[in-house]
């Protein structure tokens, strides 16, 4: 254009009219050239017209490329507040816990055309629902009122029939246990928001549910199951086996559990008083907790086996050693008795089969005080375990561990641990000398193996189930012996402490079977507290006779539901265990029970 | 002529503007429906949800065992009642070879005396 303009001036100038040029003169001075300026601006506006144009078309493909935000988002209407939560499922896959929509029912009393026509009408479907409270709310004028959480499908159709304006349902995940008190201790329970608050369900939160919570992400239902160690038919074995002894033997309180020594798996826990998380009211009061992971306890004679362990994995000690049970121990002020005084000298086979508390303090104090104490941290005792379940109790330690700690402490006295802890450690002398922490999540052998750290000797192992094995075929562990099994035991019974002092009458009982002893799969523990003696237990309320039962009974039940194949006419510890008059050590049986475990899968 | 191509050039506009308001109108169709299945999906999930809720109550070990106590003459299992394979007898010899030609004849042949009801076994 500006090349063009000298010639255009040229040429039009003379072309223009006087009285024009005047005009011009007068309106915008001599020298402005105003066709020049008219073609800019008509630039200009064609610029920015055409830039209008343009945004308006490019938003234009926006719209129509973009998907219709209204259509998408109609399905999920009347969705509630994203607090979806994954199923939890036992190893075999059956349900543990389960999210359910259920419709809620709520009014928006401002746009209710008659409260009084619409209460009647409502509790004319739900005839549960308080009258005059009902009319009260719809009369409001507030913007929103929950009318009632959790409906059945059949009353909000009814109600939808009515076709009220003002009245709508929110649906909302519901958390329900089909199995109701069974499964209580390990589950936990969730609050009426669906966020755990207890158990593994609280665990779920904190390993990261929470976050997608709050992110609002976990609406869906795609969200993987969590499965757990626990088998839901052992589980109600133990459950059934547990309460029934609680209830037989009139005990404040039972406790039960059966672990995967070779795994760590928690196969079943229970502790009684339970409570429904259905209904989770009952959660709160102090009887009901989990005994085996919050309540800690003086385990009693079970310490034995650890005792020895140390003894005989330290060289000190070995299965021909003796030691003097003939006198009771003094110890300055203490003296030390047995319960079946047996007056003599003991070998350790028999301070374990005998439960002598005199020759466990003796084996202690040989290996000494620190090494005991060193042991014991060694076997995880002192210090607070932590599994998945949130809940867990520090051990009670003495402050000052002298000579006389060490001494009660072998038999079980004076130092006070969480159930799981003892099982834990009994079941690390059992299979091969592996501590492996448990946990409730499915684990494999090799996954275990990697998280196991080696305690004892493999060589120890063998001698402890050979003691195990040994008790139950000829000492306090006999009623547990459950025919085809191979089971071995320990019993434990410890005096409470009432006000100080140890009281002869309140007793709580463990007992602790391995089976198959000679290649150990599974540990039964179970604990009651304060069994009263009956007339067919002869008066007594020790271990053998409450706790041996009921695990002989839980046993029974489980064994054929965990693949365990019975074997008959197997020869006693000494041969089967120890290998006496064969060359092998142990190798024998446990190829003998890998075949029998590969014949019943 | 170019009052023809503005012809021809109008057309090809509404012939476009009509087929992309078609291809719309179906993308709209088709998005409806993809909501209406996802909602669907939806409620079976959580009816399948409900249902399986249901089925681990009916199922639960604590139900079945009280149904069978109430209703049913079971005991409970002995450890007695199992036997491994190895003590599984023999199968008893076929009456007939399997690869006789007249079975009949084989049985005849093989029973002296036939035990019915009214003929008393040998040796009774």
């Amino acid at each position: 254009m500006s090349m063009n303009a000298p010639h255009h001036q040229d040429v039009r100038k003379p072309a223009e009219a006087w009285h024009r040029r005047m005009a011009q003169a007068l309106l915008y001075g001599r020298n402005v050239d105003r066709p020049r300026k008219a073609r800019a601006r008509l630039g200009l506006a064609i610029v920015a017209f055409s830039l209008v144009y343009i945004i308006i078309a490019g938003r234009l493909v926006l719209y129509a490329a973009a998907s219709d935000p209204h259509v998408s988002r109609r399905g999920a209407t009347g969705d509630a507040v994203a607090t979806a939560r994954p199923d939890i499922i036992d190893r075999r896959g059956e349900i543990l816990a389960i999210d359910v929509k259920t419709p809620s029912l709520y009014a928006e009393p401002r746009r209710l055309i008659d409260a009084d026509e619409a209460s009647e009408l409502l509790t004319g479907v739900m005839p549960d629902l308080d009258h005059s409270d009902l009319r009260e709310r719809l009369s409001s004028h507030r913007g929103f009122v929950w009318l009632k959480r959790e409906i059945s499908a059949k009353q909000q159709a009814e109600i939808y029939h009515l076709g009220l304006p003002g009245v709508g349902f929110l649906t909302e995940n519901k958390r329900v246990y089909p199995d109701g008190n069974e499964v209580s201790h390990v589950i936990g329970h969730v609050n009426v928001d669906n966020q755990g608050i207890a158990g593994i369900e609280k665990w779920l939160d904190n390993s990261g549910l929470a976050d997608l919570h709050r992110a609002g992400l976990a609406s869906d239902r795609d969200q993987e199951p969590v499965q757990l160690s626990l088998d839901l038919r052992v589980q109600h074995v133990l459950h059934d086996e547990v309460a029934a002894a609680r209830e037989h033997f009139k005990a404040l309180a039972g406790a039960g559990l059966v672990l995967n020594v070779r795994t760590g798996e928690v196969i079943a826990m229970v502790s009684i008083p339970d409570y429904d998380p259905n209904s989770p009211r009952q959660a709160l009061e102090p009887n009901r907790i989990n005994r085996l992971t919050t309540g800690v306890y003086e385990m009693g004679s079970t310490f034995k086996a650890l005792t020895l362990a140390m003894g005989l994995d330290s060289g000190k000690v070995t299965l021909n050693s003796t030691f003097d049970a003939r006198m009771p121990l003094r110890y300055g002020r203490f003296s030390i008795h047995d319960y079946h005084a047996q007056n003599r000298v003991l070998s350790v086979p028999e301070i374990f089969t005998y439960s002598s508390n005199i020759g466990a303090a003796r084996v202690a104090l040989r290996v000494g005080v620190d090494e005991h104490k060193a042991f014991l941290r060694k076997l995880g005792q002192l210090d607070r375990l932590r599994t998945e379940l949130p809940e867990s109790a520090e051990p009670i330690v003495p402050k000052h561990w002298g000579e006389l700690n060490t001494v009660t402490i072998a038999f079980g006295h004076g130092l006070s641990v969480a159930p799981l802890q003892a099982i834990m450690g009994v079941a690390a002398l059992v299979n091969g000398g592996l501590l492996i922490p448990p946990t409730f999540l499915k684990r494999s052998e090799a996954e275990a193996q990697k998280v196991a750290t080696r305690v004892i000797k493999p060589e120890t192992s063998v001698a402890m189930r050979y003691l195990m094995r040994l008790n139950a075929e000829k000492g306090s562990a006999t009623k547990a012996n459950v025919p085809g099994y191979y089971v071995g035991g320990k019993t434990g019974t410890a005096e409470k402490v009432i006000n100080g002092r140890y009281a002869k009458n309140k007793l709580l009982t463990d007992f602790m079977a391995i089976l198959p002893s000679d290649n150990p799969r599974y540990l039964v523990f179970v604990m009651l507290d304060e069994p009263q003696p009956l007339p067919e237990t002869h008066g007594y309320a020790t271990a053998a006779w409450n706790a041996g039962v009921a695990s002989a009974r839980v046993i029974s039940r489980m064994a054929p539901l965990l693949d365990l194949e019975p074997r008959f006419n197997l020869p006693p510890a000494d041969v089967q265990i120890l290998g006496a008059g064969r060359s092998a050590q142990a190798a024998p049986a446990d190829t003998q029970i890998l075949a029998s475990a590969k014949n019943t899968r | 002529m170019i009052r023809m191509i503005h012809l021809v050039v109008v057309c090809a506009f509404v012939a476009a503007a009509i087929y992309v308001y078609k291809i719309k109108f179906d993308a709209t169709v088709q998005a409806e429906r993809l909501a209406d299945i996802r909602a669907e999906i939806k409620r079976e999930h959580d009816a399948i949800a409900g249902l399986r809720a249901e089925w681990a109550k009916l199922d639960s070990p604590a139900r079945i065992q009280g149904l069978a106590q109430r209703h049913l003459a079971l005991k409970e299992l002995d450890v007695s009642q199992f036997d491994p394979l190895d003590n599984l007898p023999e199968r008893p010899k076929p009456l007939v070879p399997p690869d006789s030609a007249d079975p009949i004849a084989v049985i005849i042949e093989n029973t002296d005396t036939p035990t019915t009801g009214s003929v008393p076994a040998p040796g009774q």
